[in-house]
């Protein structure tokens, strides 16, 4: 009775310090990630937020190394280009549900995403441009690391749907740095 | 006799599994949650730290018109007209990135735009920052940082005299401090104690920015 009660509770401390060196790097991760992503890009006058693959290749290896048996996919949808649609146009997984059924498994998604502020228009009486307020700021990148990693949860008893994997759902959002007018 | 002393070892055996099995729980508890407290810390440090930070992709002397709203948590939305545009990039910042472990927080509300304020050294006293008028008092995180009023008037931000000693360097500060409660969570069968986090992050002005 106390030996699997004993290897339960070894096992469960072991995955909540997997999960927590896990869930660390994934918050530093998407933190520099957000940093990259939010600053001017390839040009101080880009008026796009660099693709998201170049931002997950300079995360990659930070999670690669932290993630065990879990793997890191670029979430974009391909132009016909072959790379990254825009980011403006980029809509990033709301659940980890939904890349466990585009990628499978223990499969954690970096996503993205550029949300524009309101478009300028003409403001009504009484009302001062720039109308409607905030829509002369910059646009809000968001970088998100969506899915399930890997952990020593068995089938049954964690959230994860098949079983050995925990959700995760790391997001970061800031203002981007632009120069241009 | 025999059967006596194994009747004796059955239930030595059954009173040290009635024992050892709470405290083998409470240990597994408490190691959780200290996980969840580290990993929580770690996202209010970086939240933190790119709110003070995203206080620089504002233009130096913008001010929000009226009417301007923000971000804010649990269905409250922060007023911050006439104040810094920096300030609410900071907020929108913030509030964007804090998202996870929401649901055990309790926020300590604080004043959402400061300014002034001074670390002290051997010659000045320290001081605390003022609230700017018209900052919402109910915000989760505050942010200390000068700007320039229509007009020209130079509102100081936080003097860091850490920072070129002896003169100090104006920066921005960014601090949020919140409980965690394991109340409503499994864990609060074996977790008796709330752990206040506290995170405080400072940006220093780009040397490029005029």
């Amino acid at each position: 009775m106390v030996l699997p009660l004993f290897l339960l509770c070894l096992i469960g401390a072991l995955d909540a310090g997997l999960w927590a060196v896990q869930t660390s790097a994934e918050v530093s991760a998407v933190e520099q990630a957000a940093r990259i992503a939010s600053s001017a890009g390839s040009s101080p006058t880009s008026e796009t937020a660099p693709d998201a693959r170049a931002v997950t290749a300079v995360i990659a290896g930070q999670l690669h190394s932290a993630l065990f048996g879990t793997t890191v996919e670029i979430w974009c949808a391909t132009t016909a280009g072959g790379g990254c649609a825009p980011d403006a146009t980029q809509r990033c997984p709301t659940t980890p549900a939904e890349v466990q059924a585009a990628d499978g498994p223990r499969v954690v998604a970096v996503c993205v995403s550029e949300a524009d502020p309101p478009a300028c228009t003409t403001p009504p009486p009484g009302q001062t441009a720039p109308y409607p307020p905030g829509c002369d700021d910059s646009p809000m990148i968001t970088v998100r690391v969506i899915g399930f990693v890997a952990s020593l949860v068995p089938p049954g008893f964690g959230p994860g749907a098949r079983g050995f994997e925990l959700p995760t759902d790391i997001s970061a959002t800031t203002h981007t740095l632009r120069f241009a007018p | 006799m025999r059967r006596r002393r194994r009747r004796g070892e059955n239930a030595q055996a059954v009173l040290e599994t009635a024992l050892v099995i709470p405290i083998l729980l409470l240990l597994v508890c408490n190691f959780i949650a200290v996980m969840v407290e580290v990993t929580v810390q770690q996202q209010l440090n970086s939240a933190t730290a790119l709110a003070a930070q995203s206080r620089f992709q504002a233009p130096q002397n913008a001010v929000d018109r009226p009417g301007t709203r923000c971000c804010g948590a649990h269905g409250v939305t922060l007023v911050t007209s006439g104040l810094p545009t920096g300030c609410r990039y900071a907020g929108e910042t913030f509030y964007g990135t804090m998202t996870a472990y929401t649901g055990l927080l309790h926020w300590q509300t604080v004043t959402l735009c400061t300014s002034g304020g001074d670390s002290g050294n051997a010659g000045t006293p320290p001081s605390q920052p003022r609230a700017y008028p018209g900052s919402p008092a109910n915000a989760d995180v505050s942010c200390d940082m000068g700007s320039v009023k229509p007009g020209g008037l130079v509102v100081p931000g936080y003097t860091d005299r850490a920072l070129n000693p002896p003169s100090g360097l104006d920066v921005v500060t960014c601090s949020a401090s919140a409980s965690l409660d394991f109340a409503n969570t499994p864990l609060a069968w074996g977790v008796f104690w709330t752990p206040t986090l506290h995170a405080q992050a400072e940006a220093l002005p780009p040397p490029f920015r005029q």
